[in-house]
């Protein structure tokens, strides 16, 4: 009886047996008066990976920076609902900005490395975050380039500018960048879209090393992506969450016909 | 969750239906060739029969060609969801098939030696046999041309007609050979032949299987009354295997 109630009152999907790192709450955003999300509601289980999918427009991207409240610097943007990262709502004015963008990490769709060396886009981060010695600096930049995979064809080049780098290591030059302030959520915004297939290889292999330390959300337009390198995948449309399921799922039977239809290239 | 919708790429839904087309023209044609098996049997015509067994190539020659076009499927389209298990279902539906095929031309190449004995009485049940067996194929078709679970559910179902048809001739068997030794080789012909038609239920109940798969994404319940006896303690063991 009581588990029949406790269904009803929350109806959400997650990766059973896990942590919830993130729980969404009947969010709604508005951009103007545009109506961007739609009362969405779920849970992104704790380092596991979890997948957005849907059309261009649906709202996942708008979704994933409410993550990180990134819309915050723009006017006129309203955001409703409750994201509660670790037991608290990050909607709320009255959680710090600082301390929001230590916790979560953001990867974009195109690698936009800072026009300095290598080291010091690593390095500029953690500076406005803590103050280090030299020695120690040194130290955080490797482990970060080590994590993100990239410390082997850089390491004798780290006084280069970052602009020299190829595509693929510039964006992982950027993972490692958010990684640096040891972040407990990443969030990747069509990381690979603008990469070769090796390089998007390079990143779905380092997406799948970095779970077992952060919980990652990842927007994406590749199916195929998602159904590789996630765990739980949520397919949106038109701003509201219709199926949010275990990635085998998804895409092996999936709950609703909308998704069915989106998944294998109907007619939406 | 099945989906009516066309695909944005038509070229997708066309190599979808002709793999469909495949399979029920290879599913017909196993039917065809049983019944052709059963009807060289009943006229003694040997010369038929190993036209029967030769035509078999032919069925083996379509499941290649559906392999191919499934493994092209696979590489090409990444097939996802329902598209997935149609593909899927549509290999191991095939496989089905090719035994269906074999079966067939088990029972016209036993004909051949059958033709030379003097006739049974009863040779004529087997054609029974052989009806069921075909009604089934012939129904298990219709289901997976029109993607009907509960078409496809009925088959499996009726399994038990089959082999319970297939116990009662496998004891009239018994009783002729026991009246009189001359009987023993051609029954026991007939016997294997039997339990060649007996397999094809078992086939066309695998395929029920898969298109229940195909268009619900569930396995379909095992829990079913197993109505072949013939291996229960109480009647005596002849070879099952197919040849």
């Amino acid at each position: 009886m009581n588990d029949l109630a406790d269904a009803a009152a929350a109806p959400v999907a997650g990766v059973e047996g896990r942590a919830t790192k993130i729980k969404v709450r009947d969010v709604n955003f508005y951009y103007n008066r545009f109506h961007a999300i739609k009362g969405i509601s779920m849970d992104v289980p704790e380092k596991q990976v979890t997948a957005i999918i849907g059309p261009s427009g649906c709202g996942k991207s708008t979704l994933l920076r409410m993550f990180n409240r990134i819309y915050a610097i723009y006017p006129k943007l309203e955001a409703t609902g409750e994201i509660v990262l670790d037991g608290e709502n990050i909607l709320d004015p009255g959680y710090s900005m600082n301390r929001l963008r230590s916790k979560v990490g953001m990867v974009f769709q195109k690698p936009v490395p800072f026009p300095m060396t290598i080291f010091e886009n690593v390095a500029y981060g953690i500076r406005h975050h803590e103050k280090l010695s030299k020695a120690d600096m040194a130290i955080r930049v490797e482990q970060a380039l080590r994590s993100a995979a990239l410390w082997d064809e850089v390491k004798d080049k780290l006084k280069q500018n970052a602009l020299g780098l190829s595509g693929g290591q510039q964006q992982r030059l950027c993972i490692a960048r958010a990684i640096a302030l040891k972040p407990e959520v990443l969030l990747l915004d069509e990381p690979t879209s603008a990469l070769d297939p090796i390089a998007t290889s390079r990143i779905e292999q380092l997406v799948a090393e970095l779970k077992s330390e952060y919980t990652i959300v990842i927007v994406t337009h590749n199916m195929q992506q998602a159904a590789r390198c996630s765990d739980l995948t949520a397919f949106m449309y038109l701003g509201e969450l219709i199926e949010s399921d275990q990635t085998e799922k998804i895409f092996t039977k999936p709950g609703k016909k909308q998704t069915e239809d989106y998944i294998t290239g109907r007619f939406g | 969750m099945s989906t009516d919708k066309e695909h944005i790429i038509k070229s997708y839904d066309s190599e979808l239906g002709r793999l469909t087309g495949e399979i029920v023209r290879m599913g017909e044609l196993s039917v065809t060739q049983l019944e052709a098996a059963i009807d060289v049997m009943d006229r003694r015509d040997e010369r038929a029969a190993q036209r029967v067994v030769g035509n078999d190539e032919a069925i083996d020659q379509m499941e290649q060609e559906i392999s191919h076009d499934v493994v092209r499927l696979l590489a090409l389209r990444a097939p996802m969801a329902g598209d997935l298990r149609n593909i899927f279902a549509a290999l191991r539906i095939a496989a089905d098939i090719e035994r269906i095929g074999d079966y067939a031309a088990n029972v016209a190449k036993r004909s051949i030696p059958l033709s030379m004995l003097a006739p049974v009485g009863p040779s004529g049940g087997l054609a029974y046999l052989a009806e069921l067996a075909a009604e089934s194929v012939r129904e298990v078709l219709f289901a997976y041309r029109d993607r009907d679970a509960e078409r496809a559910y009925k088959v499996w179902k009726g399994d038990v007609v089959l082999d319970e048809a297939y116990t009662g001739y496998f004891r009239q068997l018994l009783t002729y050979m026991m009246e009189d030794p001359r009987n023993i080789t051609p029954c026991t012909h007939l016997l294997f032949m039997a339990k060649n038609i007996e397999r094809i239920g078992d086939h066309a109940t695998n395929i029920a299987e898969n298109v229940w798969f195909q268009v619900t994404g569930e396995p379909l319940d095992k829990q079913r009354r197993k109505g072949d006896l013939t291996s229960s303690p109480e009647m005596t063991k002849l070879g099952d295997k197919p040849e």
